[in-house]
């Protein structure tokens, strides 16, 4: 079996008295997409800076490539960080030969740059001031950045905040067809892009990762069909009763919003509305997605969470 | 190229860019140089200056001014690149970073002895200065006391500015640290005379040192009254390494902030 790319066991970390990571322990396969996923300070962009050795674990072991991480490791690896770090004063291909000379390229930028501009749809702007870049445009860029060296770990923190679908489509089938072997570990709140694009992901909660899997196993523990409930003020023993009906899954519950995975939705809903008479507002029912492992995983930890 | 030299290169272009800051970082001692200097000159008409003209006195306190305001300035640079998110991808870089903190110190230094140079030979033409050792001569020692004035300017700057969080903060300090420092340097009067406690503080300040070197290039027609070179360039030179090579020594704060 080839080695993980990267290899956490029981890390914790401290920020003053807050604990970003807590006995955080994973591991990412080879040229796999791997997936963190959990709420904003779960630990996520704590543990990529720690895989890009720019912050250390108090304790707990990680290796990246087999090695404790290091900055001589860092010519291996990528970060694509939350927010963009292009100084909006230079131009877009200035950037990516200075970013490409911090990590030792030389001559070979003058035929890598141009690649990677039309690559990631950015040819035509090569001389343009990176201020005059969409949103969107920008991360492209920064995956760009990122690609320059030839990276074998890139680090994606929330690449795709804050652009639109297309770019964000654009951005991933780019990212696919770069170098072949790369292996991604992406840190993203947005379950749906996870479920498209890894292999494997990793639900953080509070810096420890709750359960790990392919997106197929997290959910294969669902029921097959996820119903979305408006319900005004349901009872605890309305939710009981429902929980108690044969072929239901998980409830979780958000306020006025009653998440639950059933085996056969034909037969939930008109016992629903039996039950209930006049409370339902709305119903959305689909096929049971990584979300709903989400919130089986994670919000039931945070439910249970002292407060 | 090495890292060093690439963020140099990069923080210079960045000087270069911002035109405002270009043209008030060069002007601002020219204009002071001549309202100050001739405002003095005709409205007190200063007795005690070594070789009467104030204007031509002030010129090397100016330069010396010109390398306080570069060197903060330049080494602000570090929250612009904070702000802007590059520090990020700075420190995710395989330079170390120390070699970091040498680039951008590189940059201070070559901008803020450009500016230097440019005072002076600005306002050379238009001052009396005596050029006690020739004109050349005395552009060169002129020269050697500013690259050294900026190297200990910007060891102190670097430090200060990769360990104060914010910019607000770095400024304040810098001013504190560095206008008293100016002001009992002979920058703008001379330091003979002065009471001796303030002529104490004068010779304990390392400025004093810069300013007489450059006072001694090209303003005054001898030596007399000023401290001289041998001394001027023994302390200002061991004082600008042991600073620039101490601010460099310590490995600066600069960290990304996990969530």
């Amino acid at each position: 079996m080839p080695e993980p790319a990267i290899r956490a066991s029981n890390i914790t970390r401290n920020y003053g008295d807050r604990r970003a990571l807590n006995g955080f322990s994973l591991e990412v396969p080879s040229g796999s997409t791997f997936g963190l996923l959990g709420p904003n300070g779960s630990g996520k962009s704590t543990f990529i800076a720690m895989v890009a050795a720019m912050e250390t674990p108090a304790e707990g072991s990680l290796e990246i490539f087999g090695q404790p991480p290091a900055r001589e490791l860092r010519g291996q690896i990528a970060t694509v960080f939350q927010e963009n770090s292009a100084d909006p004063l230079m131009g877009v291909a200035e950037y990516l030969r200075f970013a490409g000379q911090l990590f030792g390229l030389g001559g070979e930028l003058s035929e890598r740059i141009p690649e990677l501009l039309a690559r990631f749809g950015l040819a035509e702007r090569g001389s343009d001031p990176v201020s005059s870049l969409s949103g969107g445009m920008r991360r492209r860029l920064e995956v760009a950045r990122a690609l320059l060296h030839h990276p074998r770990l890139l680090l994606l923190d929330e690449p795709t905040t804050g652009i639109d679908a297309d770019e964000r489509a654009l951005l991933w089938e780019t990212l696919r067809s770069a170098n072949a072997g790369l292996t991604i570990l992406l840190a993203t709140n947005d379950l749906a892009e996870a479920d498209a694009v890894c292999d494997t992901v990793a639900f953080v909660q509070a810096g420890t990762v709750v359960v790990s899997g392919t997106p197929a196993t997290l959910k294969a523990n669902l029921r097959r069909e996820s119903v979305r409930i408006g319900w005004e003020s349901p009872s605890e023993s309305d939710l009981a009763q429902v929980a108690s009906w044969p072929g239901t899954g998980e409830i979780t519950r958000d306020g006025d919003l009653v998440a639950v995975t059933t085996d056969d939705s034909a037969t939930f809903v008109p016992r629903l509305f039996e039950l209930a008479p006049g409370a339902i507002r709305s119903i959305v029912i689909a096929t049971a997605s990584l979300e709903d492992a989400y919130f089986q995983h994670v919000r039931r930890r945070q439910e249970a969470a002292p407060k | 190229m090495s890292t060093a030299a690439v963020i140099a290169r990069r923080d210079l272009m960045a000087v270069v860019r911002s035109r405002s800051q270009l043209y008030s970082s060069m002007f601002t001692p020219l204009l002071f140089l001549v309202f100050l200097g001739n405002g003095v000159s005709a409205g007190l008409e200063p007795s005690n200056l070594p070789d009467g003209n104030f204007t031509a006195y002030l010129v090397a306190g100016v330069v010396a001014m010109t390398a306080v305001f570069s060197s903060t300035f330049s080494s602000a640079s570090y929250y612009r690149d904070r702000d802007s998110g590059l520090l990020r991808l700075l420190l995710s870089s395989p330079a170390h970073p120390r070699t970091l903190l040498f680039g951008k110190s590189l940059s201070a230094l070559v901008i803020g002895t450009i500016q230097g140079i440019v005072v002076l030979a600005v306002a050379a033409p238009f001052v009396d200065f005596q050029w006690q050792y020739g004109i050349a001569q005395g552009f060169l020692i002129a020269i050697a006391a500013i690259v050294l004035l900026n190297l200990m300017l910007t060891g102190i700057a670097q430090a200060m500015a990769s360990r104060i969080q914010t910019m607000q903060g770095f400024h304040l300090l810098m001013n504190l640290a560095l206008f008293p420092l100016l002001f009992f340097s002979g920058a703008f009067f001379p330091v003979d005379g002065l009471p001796t406690w303030l002529e104490v503080l004068a010779y304990a300040n390392p400025l004093t040192y810069a300013v007489d070197a450059l006072e001694l290039a090209a303003y005054a027609s001898s030596d007399a009254t000023f401290i001289g070179l041998g001394v001027d360039f023994v302390v200002l030179g061991a004082l600008s390494l042991a600073v620039y090579l101490l601010g460099l020594a310590r490995t600066p704060k600069l960290t990304y902030s996990g969530s």
